[in-house]
Order: C-alpha cells, then sequence, then structure tokens
C-alpha cells in the first residue's frame, strides 16, 4: 500500500485534470490519496471536474484571486503545511515554472520541472524529464520527499471514474501581499490555431526575407490541405506570425503526418516540436543545414523557387 | 531613490546542446565530457545589464557557478561590458544541481552586498528549468519578474512586460528585483577583437562555498540524474534532385503521395 499523498495544482482545471489522471496511472501510486486545490478565482465548477478527473480531496482556499507567483505559491505553502503531500504536482507552463521556483526556494524542497513521466519507489520518486532543450530525455530521482514535480502541458494518464471528493475548506490567516503590482494585462493576438493536432503543417523560417511573402507560404499551404506553422524568430522577434503558429521547445509540438519545412536551419530547440511528426521534407538553400538530417525528403534550394513550384504540383 | 544602480546578472557555462551526441551504442550523452558553450538567454542578460549602465549609470558583476571552465563564461560578460566576474566554484561543482546554484548564488549575492537589480535567463539551453531566478528571489525575499521581454528602469523599482502563454503583464516592481529575460528582449552584442582580447586578460574573482558560509552537505543534490539519452527517429534521408524547380516539386509530390500523408 503507497503511503503518497499527492497534492495536484493549476490554475487551468484542465492541466490539472491531467495532474491527477497521471499521478492516479503512475507506476507505484496504487492506494495513494490524491487531491487537489481550488485557489480563489477558480471557475465555480472546479471542484466538480477535479473529482471528474479522480481527486479524493479538493482544497478549496478562501480569499481575493490573485495570479502573481508569488501569492500562488504563498498559499500553497498554507496547504502544504496542512496536508503534508509527499509530492506537489505542478503544471510546467511558465507561471508554474515560477510557482516551483518560490516555492521550492522558500521552503528549500527539491524542485524539478518539464517532467513526462513519473514513477514512485521506495528509494525515491522517479521522473523522465525533458533536458538539453528538447533533444534528450534523461531519467532522474528525488530520493527525498516532499518535492515539487512540474508536469510538462500533453502529459496525463487514462481517463478514470469519478471519485466522490471530500471538500476541505482552507481560511488563511492573512493574504499574502505581492512584491509586485500588475498594471495592465493584455492578451495576445492570434491564438485561435490548434497546431497541435494539425494533419499537415507547413512551416516557414527565418529563409523567408519579408513578411509580405508570407504570401507564397499560405498558398502552399493551402494547396496541402495544411496549416502554417513558424519558428521561434518569426513569431517572437518578427512577430509576422502569431504565437499559436510558433512551434518547437518554447512554442507548440506537432504530430502531423506531414511536415514540410521551408527556410527552417533545424536548431535543436526547433526539432523538439516536430520529432513526432511522420514524414518530414525540408527545402533549404544551405545543404549543410541541420534540418536535412532530421528529413525523409530534402530539397536543396531556393524557396522562392520551390515553394511556388511546390503550389502549383499540387494543384494549387 | 537609488543613487547608483548595482547591477547582478547570472551566466552559466552549460552543455552546447547542439553538439551534445549520444554514444552509438547505448543511446547515452555524457553529460560531463560533453562540449560546452555560454547559456543563450544568459547573454541576452548582460547585454540588458550593460545597456541599462550605459543608459543609467551603475556597476555590473557578472557571477557563474560552476568548475574552473566557467570563467569563459565571464570573459564573454566581460567583452560584452560587464564590470566584475565572480566565479564560484570548488570541487564537486559538476554535481551541483538547481538547488545548489541557487543557495550559491544567493549567498553569493548577500556576500556582495547585495543588488538592485538581478538578471538571468529565464531558462538554462540544457537544463530548461526556469526555477534558479524563482528560487533565488523566494531566498532573498525578494520580488521576482520571469518571462521578461521589455524592460523600463525607474528611480526606486522597474516596470517589466511579461510573456505569458496567451497574454502580457505589465508588472511594477521596487528594487530589489530578480529579472529573467529570453532572447526577444535584445540582441546581445558581438564582441570585436579588442574587446575580447581586453577581456582575456581581466582578473576574475574566484569564491568557494565555504566563502559563503555553505559546507558541502548543504549542497548536496536534491535531485540525481541517472541517465540521459537521446531517442533517435529514424528518417530516410532522401535528396529531391531534378532539371527545375516543377521537376523537382513533381518528384516530391509523387513520394509524398506513395507515403500516404496527402490528403
Ligand atoms: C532556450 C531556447 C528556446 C528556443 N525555443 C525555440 C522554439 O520553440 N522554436 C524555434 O523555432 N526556435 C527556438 N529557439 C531558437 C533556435 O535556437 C533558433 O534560433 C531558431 O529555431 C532558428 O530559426 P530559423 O530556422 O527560422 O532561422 P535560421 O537559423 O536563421 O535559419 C534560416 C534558414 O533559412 C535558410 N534560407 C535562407 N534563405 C533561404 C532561401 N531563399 N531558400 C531556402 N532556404 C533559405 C538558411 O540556409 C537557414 O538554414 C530557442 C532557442 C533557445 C536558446
Ligand atoms: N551554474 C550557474 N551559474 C550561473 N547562473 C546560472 C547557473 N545555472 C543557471 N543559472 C542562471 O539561471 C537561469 C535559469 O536556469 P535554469 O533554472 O537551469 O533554467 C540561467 O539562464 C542562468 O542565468
Amino acid at each position: 500500500m503507497s503511503e503518497e499523498r499527492i497534492l495536484c495544482y493549476s490554475e487551468d482545471i484542465d492541466l490539472a485534470g491531467d495532474l491527477l489522471r497521471l499521478a492516479r496511472a503512475a507506476p507505484g501510486a496504487t492506494g495513494a490519496k490524491i487531491h487537489a486545490v481550488v485557489l480563489p478565482g477558480a471557475p465555480a465548477d472546479a471542484g466538480d471536474r477535479l473529482a471528474r478527473a479522480g481527486a479524493e480531496a479538493i482544497h478549496v482556499v478562501a480569499g481575493a484571486a490573485n495570479a502573481d507567483p508569488h501569492v500562488v505559491a504563498e498559499m500553497l505553502r498554507s496547504l502544504i503545511a496542512a496536508v503534508k503531500p509527499t509530492v506537489l504536482l505542478l503544471a510546467s507552463t511558465k507561471r508554474g515554472r515560477e510557482v516551483a521556483g518560490r516555492l521550492a526556494g522558500g521552503l528549500d524542497l527539491p524542485a524539478i520541472t518539464g517532467v513526462t513521466g513519473l514513477r514512485f519507489a521506495a528509494n525515491g520518486i522517479e521522473v523522465d524529464r525533458e533536458t538539453l532543450s528538447g533533444n534528450a530525455v534523461s531519467v532522474e530521482r528525488i530520493p527525498t520527499r516532499p518535492a515539487i514535480v512540474g508536469v510538462l502541458p500533453g502529459t496525463t494518464g487514462p481517463a478514470v471514474a469519478a471519485a466522490s471528493a471530500e471538500r476541505h475548506d482552507h481560511a488563511l490567516p492573512a493574504a499574502p501581499t505581492p512584491f509586485c503590482e500588475r498594471t495592465e494585462v493584455r492578451a495576445k493576438p492570434g491564438g485561435a490555431l490548434e497546431i497541435e493536432k494539425s494533419d499537415r503543417v507547413v512551416t516557414i523560417g527565418r529563409g523567408l526575407k519579408k513578411k509580405e511573402d508570407l504570401g507564397i507560404i499560405e498558398a502552399l499551404a493551402k494547396a496541402a490541405r495544411a496549416d502554417v506553422g513558424c519558428t521561434r524568430p518569426l513569431a517572437a522577434e518578427a512577430g509576422w506570425l502569431t504565437d499559436d503558429h510558433w512551434i518547437g521547445l518554447t512554442g507548440h509540438r506537432v504530430h502531423p503526418k506531414l511536415y514540410v519545412a521551408v527556410g527552417v536551419s533545424g536548431a535543436v530547440q526547433h526539432l523538439v516540436g516536430m520529432r513526432s511528426s511522420k514524414i518530414v521534407v525540408a527545402v533549404n538553400s544551405d545543404p549543410n543545414a541541420p534540418i536535412f538530417a532530421q528529413a525523409d525528403y530534402g530539397i536543396v534550394g531556393d524557396l522562392y523557387q520551390i515553394v511556388p513550384a511546390l503550389t502549383k504540383a499540387l494543384g494549387g | 531613490m537609488v543613487e547608483k544602480l548595482r547591477i547582478g546578472v547570472a551566466v552559466k557555462y552549460g552543455v552546447d546542446v547542439s553538439l551534445a551526441r549520444a554514444d552509438r551504442a547505448t543511446g547515452l550523452v555524457s553529460l560531463a565530457g560533453a562540449p560546452r558553450k555560454t547559456s543563450d538567454f544568459d547573454l541576452n542578460a548582460v547585454e540588458e545589464a550593460v545597456r541599462v549602465r550605459e543608459k543609467h549609470g551603475g556597476t555590473v558583476t557578472a557571477i557563474s557557478v560552476g568548475g574552473a571552465e566557467a570563467k569563459q563564461s565571464l570573459r564573454e560578460a566581460y567583452a560584452i561590458g560587464a564590470d566584475q566576474g565572480v566565479l564560484v566554484t570548488a570541487a564537486g561543482a559538476a554535481a551541483w544541481d538547481s538547488r545548489a546554484v541557487a543557495r550559491l548564488l544567493a549567498a553569493t549575492i548577500k556576500k556582495l552586498g547585495g543588488f538592485d537589480l538581478f538578471l538571468l535567463g529565464e531558462g538554462s539551453t540544457d537544463h530548461f528549468a526556469g526555477l534558479i531566478g524563482p528560487r533565488i528571489a523566494a531566498e532573498l525575499g525578494v520580488a521576482d519578474i520571469a518571462y521578461v521581454r521589455k524592460l523600463t528602469i525607474g528611480p526606486d523599482g522597474v516596470v517589466a512586460e511579461k510573456d505569458l502563454e496567451k497574454e502580457i503583464e505589465v508588472l511594477k516592481a521596487k528594487y530589489p528585483v530578480v529579472v529573467a529575460v529570453g532572447q526577444e528582449i535584445n540582441t546581445p552584442r558581438v564582441p570585436n577583437f579588442m574587446a575580447n582580447l581586453k577581456a582575456s586578460k581581466k582578473d576574475v574573482q574566484t569564491l568557494a562555498p565555504a566563502d559563503l558560509g555553505l559546507a558541502p552537505e548543504a549542497l548536496a543534490p536534491a535531485v540525481l540524474i541517472d541517465r540521459t539519452a537521446v531517442p533517435e527517429v529514424p528518417r530516410k534521408r532522401t535528396t529531391v534532385s531534378g532539371a527545375t524547380p516543377a521537376e523537382v516539386a513533381g518528384k516530391l509530390v509523387e513520394a509524398l503521395k506513395g507515403e500516404g500523408v496527402l490528403a
């Protein structure tokens, strides 16, 4: 019988559900008690959704909503004192990583992020984690408990039968005061494309000379019935495409049948995002571009000549 | 009101991920023997620190934690324009994990008398954990802002634009503050030959954990790496060529039809 008490938190209730399912399915966790957290500001149905994802105990904290990682960390700190988990599972999102770091620093606990696999053993908590910019996986072990584990979004376990969750209400002695004042928040443009689910992707990199030339890429994508992807510089630096097109370590991970990389050098941080594509095509003017080593079909040539020809050959 | 900004910046001499190779027989990567370079975003952090000093005055101190070879990162920081370099090192440095590095950095910051602004990368190129910034901020009990794309310096604090997955937050924090940046915040200057030569001759101050009041037990790894492997994805690596773009395109489309990946 496992002695593990697993406390799961993400402000994104879908991701929190993924954490609960991962915890339930983790080898060595049979008989573990799985707890979930609802912080102020969560949607009204958060408790129900967490119960459906398998939470046996739900800890509801009263107070004012505040997304500041320091405030969230302080709230979780109170829950850690009350629940005494053996492991705190967080989502390895940007905020999740900050919360993990603040909690770990404040409590002097072991912490790890970018986790894609979780197992419990007598000699510690074992995880798989992405490393070397996502191109390697390491097996790491945390010998002491409690520990903080940040799980990469997309990692979960099979669906579970809904548990009847017990509810615990927590009132904090005092609301934690944030260090930072948030003066503005604005939504980023885009966000509609779910490129993780695309069957075909045509990705453009810095080989494209100017934003106006995106038209030839869009035409190719249309002819191939593909979505348009891009490398980090095109989204984050140039802003030619919105972040929902961005593929790689810090962008989206895609799993298409066909991936066409055009004017993309093939940096390791990009490759991790496209590694699980079935067939990869690369078009690049530099025969030594690293992308060719990761491609099934390579065309050495100028994209301004090759792309229109491809569009035509596809009937576009 | 801060008179003379004290700016600190953390630089990691990490594994060069584009050169790390797995052993053919085992698929395992030996991190100890892998080629190294300065973590990418740390050069953005140094560049930002130097730009802040150029505009507002103050001093820039770069700190690296690791083996003796990490001096290389401090030389690069000097070449970009850092005023002072500090190497925190000891015989067992290779085993230091995030917890140990954060404790050493926090202790170094205290030992040097603190900073108003402490810059670092939002993730190291090899480890990419994003833990060091918030860990040291929590240990020091100060503000931290990560994923910063734009930093504005004020008399008693900063205004920073933080890039989250779906939104941008504008945050205000008073000094002292820890700020973690990515590559979009600036383009690091490429030092010229003279700057590199001058940097290579500058002294680096060396500190040992004992100088910081940290015993070896305090730095024992909390996370152990059992093994690191590179998953190999087999690819055909076929070159498609022809006399004209149209011929090449035709051949590729035929091949893709054969693969059954076109709609
Ligand atoms: C921590 C970290 C995280 C990162 N995360 C990501 C990420 O998530 N996604 C990502 O993409 N990158 C990421 N990067 C950046 C990555 O390292 C590379 O800088 C980036 O992927 C390069 O983009 P690129 O291939 O478009 O540009 P480049 O590397 O500049 O390549 C452009 C290519 O176009 C070719 N080319 C030029 N002209 C033509 C032409 N006329 N016809 C055909 N080919 C042409 C060139 O030969 C070259 O190979 C990250 C970096 C770090 C350090
Ligand atoms: N050994 C180190 N020495 C100095 N700075 C470091 C070290 N390790 C990490 N850092 C800093 O912390 C940032 C985030 O690292 P990480 O938490 O590993 O993703 C890096 O970009 C560096 O600025």
